[in-house]
C-alpha cells in the first residue's frame, strides 16, 4: 500500500517543470529570443498548406490530363513522395537542397519547403478524386455551351470540386500540424522541440511533459477534424438533396 | 511571415532550376555581414547550453566564439547544431564556424578543416555509483547509450564488441534513459558527462569511472580550404591563451567554485 | 555543385550489410506493429458497435485520441514518458529486455490501431444494418452475428484499405529512430555519419522505401481486379 502511495503521488510531482515553462511551450523565447513552440508549429503548417494547396492543384489536375507530358511527371512525383517517409523528404531538403544552390538554408525554411513538397502530393490526389467525382455530363454540358476545355475546367468543374475537397484540405492540415512535430529531428524549435528542451534541462517530469505537448497537438487537430465532420455531413445532406437530379 | 514565404519560394525555384551563387572568402563575408555565425550546441552544460533564466545560449563555447567575434569587431549569431547536423550545416554555409565539442577527426577532415585543439577531451563512461562498472570491459552484454554520429559511438563499438549501443538524438536523452535504468552506461567525452551529470539533481548518485577510451581533442570546425579564415581562428586562439583570456573564461566555467570543477593541466599548442 | 559522388562506398564493405540489417528490422517492426494494430483495431471497432455506452465512450476517445497527437509524441510519451507510471519490479524485468524495440511496437501498434479501427467500422457501416437484424432473428447472438456475418464482409471491403494502413505503418516506422531503433532511416543516418556520403546514403534508403511502397501498391491493385472487380486505374 505505501507502494502505491509512493507512486500515486510520485504522478503528481513535477506539474511544476510544465507550470514554469509552459510559456516555452507556446511561443519558444519569444519575444527575447527566437519565435518557437507551438507558435512555430502553426506557423509551419499554414504556410505548408498554403504552399501545398497550389503545387496540389497543379499536380492533380496535370495528372488526369490526357496528355502524357503533363501527367506522367505527376504521377511520378505523386508516387514518389506518397512511397517515401516524410523524415526522408525532410532530410532531403535539409542536406541537399543547400548543396544544389551552393548557400545556405536554414532550417525552418527547408523544413517548410519538405512540407509543402510533400503534402502537394497528398493533395494532388484529393484534386484528382474530386475533379473525377463530378459526373462527366457536366464537364460535355459545358463543352456544348461552347466553353473550351480550360474554361470549363476553371468556371464549372473546379468550382464545385473544391467546394467538397475542403474537408479533405481540413483534414490534411490536420495531417500537417501533426507532422510538424519531425522538423525537431532537423533542429526546428517546434513544439516538440521545444519540450525535449524543457526535459533535457531540467532532466524531470518527461511524461507530465509528453501529456501536456499531446493535449496541445489534440485541442488543435480534433477541433479541426470536427469541423471537417460536420462540413462533411452538412455537404452529404445538402447533395442527398440535389441526387435526385444525378 | 512574408519573409518566410518568400524564401520558402526562393528554394523551390531555385531547387528546379539549379541555380548557384559564388562564394567569396570567408574572413571577407563574415565582415560585410557584420557578423560571425557560430553553431554551438544548446543543450550541453557547460560548453553550451539555453539558461534557464535568460533563455539565452551561454557556455565556454560561446564565449571563445564571443572572443573570436569580438577581435573581428562584428556582433555573434549563435545557431544549435547537434553532432549529426553540425558538419553539414558548415559545408553549406548556415554557419561560419563549428565550436560544439567536435573531436578533430582525421577522417572529418575529408569535408572541412579544423583550428588547434581548443579543448582535449578523452572518452570515459558515465554509471550509477552503485553499478559495479568499473571499466569498458564490465559493460559486456550490457546496454550503453550514446548520440548519433558521435565519435564516442563509433569507439566504443570498437573498445567494447559485446555491448550493445543505443543512440539517441542528444546526450541528455542518453541520460536521461539511463536514469530510468534503460542503459548501463552512457559513453561520450568526461567534460559532458560531467555536464550532464551536474544537471541531475543528484549528482552524487552518479560517478564517471573507467580508462580513457579515446582521446578527444576539440577542435572549431571550419569551412574546408580557406586559409586566410583559419590563420585567424589559431592565432586569436593562441593570442587568447597568451594574454590569459582563456585562462580566465576556462575558470569562468571549469574553475574549482562552479558546478563542473576540471582543473587545467594541459597547455595550448603555440607557434612560436 | 561541390560535391563528389562515390557509390561504391556505400555498396563496398560493411555499408552495404548496414542497409540490409536496417530493412531487416525495418521489416520487423512493421509486421510485428500491424497484427497488434489488427488486433486492437478490430477490439476497439467491436466496442464502438457494442451499445454499451462506456464501452462505445472508450472506443471513440481512443479513436479520437491517437488520430489527433503526433505519432513522434506518442514514441517520445512511450520511451520517456511512462516510466513513471510502471511500477519497479516490472519495469526491472522490462528494461533489460529490448525495450527500444518493444516501445516502438507498441507507439505504432496502438497508433495504427485507431485508424484501422475507423477504417472497420466504415467498412461495417457499409454493410446494410438488415443483415444485422436478419441474423440476429435467426437466433445467432451479437457477437456470432459479428463474428460470422458481418465481420467477414467488412474485412473483405476493407482489405485494401487496410493495406494502404500497413504501408503508412512502415513508413511510421521511420520514427522509432528516434529512440535508437536500429531501422532504415537510422541506418542511413549511421552511414552519412561515418562516410559524409549522405547524398548516396539516403538515396540507397529511399529507393528501398520506394520498392516496398510500389510492391504494396501493386498487391492492392491486384487484390482490387481480382476480388472487388473495380479497375485500378479510373
Amino acid at each position: 500500500m505505501e507502494h502505491f502511495w509512493q507512486w500515486f503521488s510520485g504522478l503528481f510531482a513535477n506539474w511544476g517543470v510544465v507550470w514554469n515553462n509552459f510559456d516555452y511551450l507556446l511561443v519558444g523565447a519569444y519575444p527575447q529570443g527566437p519565435l518557437g513552440g507551438l507558435a512555430m508549429s502553426i506557423v509551419m503548417a499554414v504556410i505548408g498548406i498554403f504552399g501545398a494547396f497550389w503545387i496540389g492543384l497543379a499536380a492533380g489536375l496535370m495528372r488526369i490530363s490526357k496528355r502524357p507530358w503533363l501527367s506522367w511527371p505527376a504521377l511520378i512525383y505523386i508516387e514518389i513522395i506518397r512511397g517515401t517517409p516524410l523524415l526522408m523528404v525532410i532530410f532531403w531538403f535539409y542536406f541537399f537542397a543547400p548543396l544544389l544552390m551552393n548557400q545556405s538554408v536554414p532550417e525552418t525554411e527547408s523544413a517548410i519547403a519538405a512540407f509543402i513538397v510533400f503534402t502537394g502530393a497528398y493533395i494532388a490526389e484529393i484534386v484528382r478524386a474530386g475533379v473525377l467525382a463530378i459526373p462527366k455530363g457536366q464537364m460535355e454540358a459545358a463543352r456544348g455551351s461552347g466553353l473550351s476545355h480550360t474554361q470549363a475546367m476553371v468556371h464549372i468543374i473546379l468550382p464545385q470540386a473544391l467546394r467538397n475537397m475542403i474537408p479533405s484540405f481540413v483534414n490534411q492540415f490536420v495531417s500537417l500540424t501533426k507532422d510538424t512535430s519531425l522538423a525537431m529531428i532537423i533542429n526546428v524549435n517546434e513544439l516538440t522541440l521545444a519540450a525535449r528542451h524543457v526535459y533535457t534541462r531540467t532532466m524531470k517530469a518527461p511524461m507530465e511533459i509528453f501529456l501536456t505537448i499531446a493535449l496541445l497537438y489534440f485541442a488543435i487537430c480534433w477541433v479541426l477534424t470536427a469541423f471537417s465532420r460536420r462540413l462533411e455531413r452538412s455537404m452529404a445532406r445538402y447533395q442527398a438533396r440535389t441526387s435526385h437530379d444525378r | 511571415m512574408n519573409g518566410f514565404w518568400q524564401r520558402t519560394l526562393v528554394i523551390l525555384a531555385a531547387l528546379a532550376l539549379g541555380a548557384s551563387a559564388a562564394h567569396a572568402g570567408k574572413l571577407d563575408e563574415v565582415k560585410s555581414r557584420g557578423k560571425l555565425i557560430a553553431g554551438v550546441k544548446d543543450s550541453q552544460p557547460p560548453f553550451g547550453y539555453v539558461d534557464e533564466q535568460t533563455r539565452q545560449i551561454v557556455g565556454f563555447e560561446i564565449d571563445i566564439c564571443a572572443a573570436l567575434a569580438k577581435k573581428l569587431g562584428v556582433g555573434l549569431e549563435l545557431k544549435p547544431v547537434t553532432s549529426a547536423t553540425r558538419i553539414p550545416m558548415l559545408e553549406q554555409g548556415a554557419i561560419d564556424l563549428i565550436a560544439a565539442t567536435m573531436t578533430h577527426k582525421i577522417e572529418r577532415e575529408e569535408k572541412i578543416d579544423f583550428s588547434i585543439t581548443y579543448f582535449p577531451a578523452t572518452q570515459k563512461l558515465l554509471v550509477h555509483k552503485d553499478s559495479g562498472i568499473k571499466s569498458v570491459a564490465d559493460l559486456a552484454g550490457k546496454k550503453v547509450g550514446s548520440a548519433k554520429g558521435s565519435t564516442s559511438e563509433q569507439n566504443i563499438k570498437k573498445a567494447q564488441p559485446e555491448c550493445t549501443v543505443v543512440s539517441f538524438e542528444t546526450y541528455p536523452e542518453a541520460f536521461l534513459a539511463l536514469k530510468q535504468g534503460k542503459v548501463a552506461a552512457v559513453t561520450t567525452d568526461a567534460p559532458i558527462l560531467l555536464g550532464i551529470r551536474n544537471s541531475d539533481d543528484h549528482p552524487e548518485q552518479w560517478i564517471i569511472v573507467g580508462e580513457d577510451i579515446a582521446a578527444e581533442p576539440y577542435g572549431i570546425g571550419l569551412p574546408e580550404n580557406d586559409s586566410d579564415f583559419r590563420d585567424f581562428v589559431n592565432t586569436t586562439l593562441m593570442e587568447m591563451w597568451k594574454s590569459g583570456e582563456y585562462q580566465q573564461i576556462y575558470a569562468k566555467w571549469f574553475g574549482p567554485d562552479t558546478k563542473f570543477p576540471l582543473p587545467l593541466n594541459w597547455t595550448m599548442e603555440i607557434w612560436p | 555543385m561541390n560535391y563528389t559522388f562515390n557509390w561504391a562506398l556505400i555498396f563496398a564493405g560493411e555499408y552495404g550489410r548496414w542497409f540490409v540489417d536496417g530493412l531487416a528490422v525495418t521489416l520487423e517492426l512493421s509486421g510485428i506493429s500491424i497484427l497488434f494494430a489488427l488486433l486492437l483495431g478490430t477490439l476497439l471497432t467491436v466496442l464502438r458497435l457494442s451499445r454499451v455506452r462506456p464501452l462505445v465512450w472508450f472506443s471513440a476517445a481512443y479513436v479520437e485520441f491517437f488520430r489527433n497527437t503526433p505519432l513522434m509524441v506518442q514514441i517520445f510519451f512511450w520511451y520517456f514518458g511512462s516510466d513513471p507510471i510502471l511500477p519497479d519490479f516490472f519495469k526491472k524485468w522490462l528494461y533489460q529486455q529490448n525495450i527500444e524495440f518493444a516501445t516502438a511496437v507498441i507507439a505504432l501498434s496502438t497508433y495504427t490501431a485507431a485508424f484501422i479501427a475507423e477504417e472497420l467500422r466504415s467498412g461495417i457501416l457499409s454493410i446494410p444494418k438488415t443483415q444485422l437484424e436478419a441474423s440476429r432473428a435467426t437466433g445467432l447472438t451479437f457477437i456470432q452475428a459479428m463474428r460470422y456475418v458481418i465481420l467477414p464482409q467488412a474485412f473483405r471491403i476493407i482489405i485494401p484499405p487496410l493495406i494502404s494502413q500497413f504501408l503508412n505503418l512502415i513508413k511510421n516506422s521511420s520514427l522509432a529512430m528516434t529512440i535508437g531503433v536500429m531501422e532504415l532511416t537510422y541506418m542511413a543516418r549511421q552511414v552519412e555519419a561515418h562516410t559524409f556520403h549522405g547524398f548516396e546514403a539516403f538515396t540507397v534508403s529511399t529507393l528501398i522505401y520506394l520498392s516496398l511502397s510500389l510492391l504494396v501498391s501493386f498487391i492492392i491493385n491486384q487484390y482490387n481486379k481480382h476480388f472487388l472487380h473495380i479497375g485500378s486505374r479510373r
